[in-house]
Parts: C-alpha cells; structure tokens; sequence
C-alpha cells in the first residue's frame, strides 16, 4: 500500500447519493444498482466494462487514472429494468487507498483477475478480504476471471476460482472482454444473484 | 553551491556579446530518436511476467504497444514529409507516447547515444524513472549518479552542473529525490535545471510530496510501484519541452475565440465556482478557453502545464467521465485535490478540481449544466473553429499606424497586393521577413504564439527555433549578467529578437537576411497587433491568478 498516508479521506465521508445507498432502487421494475470493479492493473477491467457499456474491445488498452464512471441500463427476461452505475477503478498501488471512496455505497463489488496472472488472483483475494473488513456487510460480490480466452496461457485453473468465490460466499463467472465471452451474463446474472441473495427490502421495493 | 564547470557561463556570454554568426552546433537539431538506427531493432516487449501487462500481445501495460510502434518508426519519415502543411503547427504523428526503448540498458551502445537522458533516483540510489531504458536495469547507473551527488554533498557542497565534453549533466535534488538531466542539446542548464524542475513538478501531481515521507520510514523505499502506469505521462511532458513554449516561459495560453464567446464561458464556469468548487478550468488541447477559481484560490500556470499533460496524456479520460486524486504542486504540494473530468469532444474537456472528496456527483451534474449553456452559446463548435482556423499568423500582420479596432484575420492580404510588395524581402513569411513571434504578457502570465509560417513548418525546425527562444529566454533572465532590455541575434538559420519591457517579453523569429531596423519596426507592429486583437487571444479580467 505504499504511501495510504498521503491519501486523506480515506475513511470519512459517504461516496454517493444518499438516496442510492446499497444500491437499492425504489421500484421493483426499474432498479438502479451502483457497482464498483477492484483488481489488480492489466487485468481487464476497464475492458469487461467498455464490452458491456459500448461494446467495444480496445487491444491498445488505456491504463485508467483515478474512476472513471460509466452506466449502462438493461432489461432482464421478466422485463426489469437495471440501470447500472459503474465505478472502474485504477489498479495501481497508489491508487489503493482511494479506493472506498468508490467502494463505499455500492451494492456490487466486481473482482477481477486475469486467468493468466497468478499474481493478479493474489491481489483478488486481497481485494476480498479489504471489503470484508471494510465494506457494507450487504455488498455483493463477484469474482471473475478475466481473459478466458488466452487458455494456452492459463495460471490460474478454474477450480481455484470456482472454490475460493465459494468459501468466501461470492458469485464466480470466467468472462473474456475480447471475445464478449460471459459479459453480458456476468452482470444480468450479478442481478439475479444479489436478487436471491439479499433481503428483499434492500434492492426490490 | 559550486559548478563543477565554469564554462557554463562562457557559453552564455558569447549569446550576450552579439557575435554572429554563432558556431553551428549551437543551434544543430537533436536529430530525432526515430532516426536512431537502432531504434527500429526488434526488442521483445515488456517483461510478460510483469503483472502489469495484460497477456495480449498488442498491449502493453505502461510499455505501450512496441510492435506497433516498430512499424510506424520505420514509416515516420514519410509521414513527416506529408504532414508539412498540417493544419497543427507540430503533427504529432511522429511522436508516440510512452516509454520507447524499454530494452535498453547502459550497456546498449543506442542508449548511449540518446540525445537527452531525464533520470529519478532516490537518494539511496534506487532508479526511479529513465526516459529510456528499463528502469531496474539501470540500477548501477542510478547508484552511480547517487554516488556522485552525496560525494559531493559529505564536502558540504551541492552539485549542479558537470561538464564533460558536449555533454552536460544537470542535477537537482528535491529533498529525498534526485533529478538528473545528461544531454547533448546544447539547451542552457538554466532550460534544463527547469526541465527537471517541471518533471519533478508532475510527480508530486501524481504522488504529492508526502511520497518522501516513505523515504524517512523506509530509506530504501522503491517508488516505481507508486508510479506504475504514468511512462505515458512523463514521456509526453518531455516532448513537450520542445514544442510547448509554455514548459520555460511559466505562463499559458488561450484558444483565440471572440470576446463574447470567452464570456458565456467563464460566466457560467464562475457560477460553478460559486456553489464550491475550487478550479474550474475549461480547456481545448493545451489551451485554455476559460478558467475560474474560487475565493481567493489561485493558480500557478505551471500547474496548469502539469494538469493539462497529466489529463491529455492518459488516455481512459477521453473514454468516460472520471473522478481522479490531483495534486496541484504550486497550490499545495501536500495534499490532494479531487479532480472531475470530462471531454465534450477530442479535444475540449472540463476541469472541476475541489477539496472534498466525495463531491463526483454535485459535479457531474455542474457539468451537465455547463455542457447545456456550452452547446448552447456554440462554445464548443467555435472552440472546434478556432483550432481549425489556428490562431495569428504573421503573413496577417497589420501596417502601422492603427485605427479602430480589429480582428484575427481580419487584415490577410493577398499575395499580389501592392501593400504586400511593397515589403522588402518578404518573401515566405511576414512582414520584413518575420517568421514567428511569441509574446508574453507578464501582467495576465499569458503568452501568444504566432501559427508557424512555411519557412518553419517541420517539427525539427520547430524544435529548433524553440530551443533558440528558451536560449534567449534563459540569457535575458540570467540574474548574474542580466537583466536585459532588448537582444537581436543573427546566425545562419534565423535573427532572433528579444524585447523585455515592465509589460510583456516579445521573441521573434525573422529570415536570417532580415534588415535589423525593419525588424525592429515590426516588432512594434506585432506589439500593437496584439494589444488590438487581446480580447480574444488572452482571457482578460478576474483573473485567478495571483502569486
């Protein structure tokens, strides 16, 4: 974590409106959820959320500085509507910090690894245990791993995901933000999840 | 403090002594890393180890893309060629951002024959940044450079210069950080002392200077961590050295658009300002459109210098709307201010910097405000023409006497005119054979930069000429010999000349055959010009700026 000292803030004030705390919409129909992606830096997440957002997939990846904030609104089979509103953090130590800043307030953490990188399943635990000592109790995680289709270079085998998104009470789901592979499923299913999940009363009205 | 050299000073006096022509190394061209003809080796990509980098071939990391960049090295010298009358005065199609070279070593003969090498070490010696070369691999460079700064420092003295050579190596030591410039340019080490200053500047945007905290827990604290991702940034802010004159001039400049336009701006950015936000700063590329501060807030033009490198340079701000921790190192170099940013388009993009940390949603939606009365008072379609349009040139330069008002452009005469002709030696360019200005208003701490005229058209000449101003610039503020009032130059490539007065500083570019009383008179024409078009070149009037 370097230098954490240098960041203030870190755990003072509430990120968001307080009128989407956890997340929670009003109105069992139309649901707006506040999701934040963790992870280490070069893992994908900026892609997997450009994929699902855009649609597009950038081999020239950008690293990302600081947030950036994107939404994005999907309808569900019984014809729900989500409004996502999505933090894609940077991966970068000394951004580390900052993150409750994003974190805090949000019902969905996504952690993300790269299948190749078992360097970058470590930071995910990391990313795990953070939230479990200083997130919301309620928040939803998921872990995935990203780059799916680079199974020549796998690192990290699926059954590792698979078990440690199982002791730790997390949805599991291998995406790859090149191919489209599992991206639209991993947030329609993120909902589905933190439906059956959570309390009633703190996403559907 | 002592100089291990005292050529330094020898080199600057001859400038002063007026003795044309000058020797021809003086104002040489650094010929172009993509000329190296080992810069187009094939070199692996970065370490696949590395947890930074992403697995795919095409992207790397913080490395950027090397294959691609191998290929478009090889074509850069077609590129130049047809990219001479490109609308931007610096096609920045040669350049790619990033670090270059990242297999390089001390040991590699191409690294040795770099130009301009930057380098951040701590003071344990720890390599912290090279322009070129991977950084760990040059951890007995960086020891090396450790061991002669504190060799220095036991005799209780400071290093700044040493000489060896054409080469000179610059340091600079910023509390448990050291900066070091070693180069060839035959840039003055006031130019290049600022050099170091500027990027030293950009890491505490990044860090804050509580980063040497680190170094008082952990001596041997390694800072590349912390700065995992930023090559991008600092590469870019060292290109800038030869083509953004604001980099030695610490002042800004403004997108050229009419008075009323600036106006519907800067007032709906102050109404912002008034509901708590700190800065807010409307920009188009590296100029400036409109900025307001709050209260008593100001800001330093070399902070803007960094801001704006920091936020053009990264690449996911053109993708989404972001919130990102900034530290302004002239406003407060401790802390963070939070930063929102925006791009409406390419090239036009908000700023709204404040102190709290969890304002993202008050100033997403002052940005959906400003963007509503922008798109309305065709701020951002005007700020589009105005690029397109570019801003002074000299061929416009208008005779004296002047009456009424007047307008950018507006005096363009055809080249058959008989006003034209009746100009000696016009030739290309302006006027008396002018070629470029750059005026610099001390009071606003702004600066107008004429568009190139076609003798001047390539980055290369670009760069020199630039180099020549920062020359000028680093002579005529030199506390030692100076300060000086007026300096007229001539050596095979240009006349440069220079007039310092309480209210501005004027360089000039004339053809190297230009009669010295013409130029002095357009000098004067151009000073007027200016006064006559101020309302929409600089940003006039409750200025932020006070230091």
């Amino acid at each position: 974590m370097g230098c954490g000292s240098s960041f203030p803030d870190r755990d003072s004030r509430q990120f968001g409106r307080p009128n989407t705390e956890n997340g929670g919409g009003q109105d069992a129909r139309n649901l707006r959820v506040k999701l934040v992606l963790l992870g280490d830096s070069g893992v994908g997440k900026s892609c997997i959320v450009l994929r699902f957002v855009r649609g597009q997939f950038d081999a020239t990846s950008k690293v990302t500085v600081g947030a950036s904030f994107l939404s994005q609104t999907i309808a569900l089979q019984d014809s729900t509507t989500v409004k996502f509103e999505i933090w894609d953090t940077a991966g970068q130590e000394r951004y580390a910090a900052l993150a409750p800043l994003y974190y805090r307030g949000a019902a969905v953490a996504v952690i993300v690894y790269d299948i190749t990188s078992p360097e970058s399943f470590s930071k995910a635990q990391y990313w795990v245990k953070e939230l479990q000592k200083h997130g919301s109790p309620d928040i939803v995680m998921a872990l995935v791993g990203n780059k799916a289709d680079l199974q020549e270079k796998r690192e990290v085998a699926v059954q590792d995901g698979t078990d440690y998104a199982e002791k730790n009470g997390m949805f599991f789901i291998e995406t790859s933000a090149k191919t489209a592979d599992n991206i639209n499923e991993l947030f329609e299913d993120i909902v589905d999840y933190a439906t059956s999940k959570l309390h009633h009363d703190v996403l559907a009205a | 403090m002592s100089e291990m050299s005292s050529s330094e000073h020898d080199s600057e006096s001859s400038i002063l002594l007026h003795l044309p022509p000058l020797s021809q190394s003086l104002f040489d061209a650094e010929p172009s890393d993509l000329q190296q003809p080992n810069g187009s080796a094939a070199r692996p990509s970065s370490d696949p180890s590395s947890p930074t980098s992403s697995g795919y071939a095409p992207e790397r990391g913080s490395s950027t893309a090397t294959s691609v960049s191998h290929v478009e090295e090889v074509l850069s010298n077609e590129i130049q060629e047809i990219t001479i009358h490109d609308p931007q005065p610096l096609s920045h199609s040669s350049w790619l951002p990033g670090k270059r070279h990242g297999d390089e070593d001390d040991a590699s003969i191409s690294w040795r024959k770099r130009k301009k090498h930057f380098f951040v070490l701590s003071h344990s010696g720890k390599p912290i940044y090279s322009r070129y070369g991977d950084e760990h691999k040059l951890a007995g460079f960086s020891a090396t450079l450790q061991a002669i700064i504190s060799f220095v420092e036991n005799g209780g003295d400071h290093v700044k210069l040493v000489r060896a050579g054409k080469h000179q190596v610059v340091f600079l030591v910023k509390g448990p950080i050291y900066l070091v410039c070693i180069s060839c340019t035959e840039e003055p080490y006031e130019s290049l002392r600022g050099q170091l200053e500027i990027i030293h500047g950009q890491m505490i945007v990044i860090l804050t200077k509580s980063v040497n905290r680190c170094f008082e827990k952990n001596p041997k604290f390694d800072m590349t961590p912390l700065l995992g991702g930023t090559d991008i940034v600092f590469s870019s802010l060292i290109h800038s050295f030869s083509w953004n004159p604001a980099t030695f001039l610490h002042a800004y400049t403004c997108l050229p658009l009419a008075y009323a336009t600036r106006q519907a701006a800067g007032a709906i950015l102050q109404d912002v300002a008034d509901s708590g936000v700190l800065f807010a700063i409307l920009m188009c590329r590296h100029k400036v459109i409109s900025l307001v501060g709050a209260q008593k807030a100001s800001l330093h033009p070399d902070d803007m210098l960094l801001l704006a490198n920091f936020v053009m340079s990264s690449e996911s701000f053109r993708t989404s709307e972001a919130f990102s921790p900034v530290c302004l190192p002239r406003y407060n170099a401790l802390a963070f201010l939070y930063a929102y940013i925006h791009f409406f388009d390419d090239d036009t993009y908000l700023m709204l910097l404040t102190t709290s940390s969890d304002s993202f949603y008050h100033l997403k939606d002052c940005r959906i405000g400003i963007e509503a009365v922008l798109l309305k008072s065709n701020v951002l379609s005007e700020a589009q023409r105005s690029l397109l349009d570019g801003g002074m040139r000299v061929e416009d330069l208008p005779p004296l006497p002047r009456s009424g008002s007047s307008h950018l452009g507006q005096h363009r005469v055809p080249s058959d005119s008989p006003e034209r002709s009746r100009e000696p030696d016009c030739g290309v360019g302006g006027a008396a054979g002018l070629w470029h200005f750059i005026y610099r208003s001390i009071y606003l701490d702004q600066y107008i930069s004429s568009e190139f005229s076609s003798p001047i058209n390539t980055p290369k000449q670009q760069k020199r000429l630039y180099r020549g101003y920062q020359k000028l610039f680093a002579s005529m503020h030199d506390k030692g010999i100076g300060p000086h009032k007026t300096q007229f130059r001539r050596d095979e490539n240009y006349v440069l000349l220079c007039w310092v007065t309480q209210d501005f500083e004027l360089y000039a570019a004339f053809d190297p055959l230009a009669d010295k009383a013409l130029a002095i008179k357009t000098c004067n024409r151009v000073c007027q010009w200016v006064k006559d078009v101020e309302n929409e070149i600089f940003l006039l009037g409750a200025s932020p700026f006070s230091w």
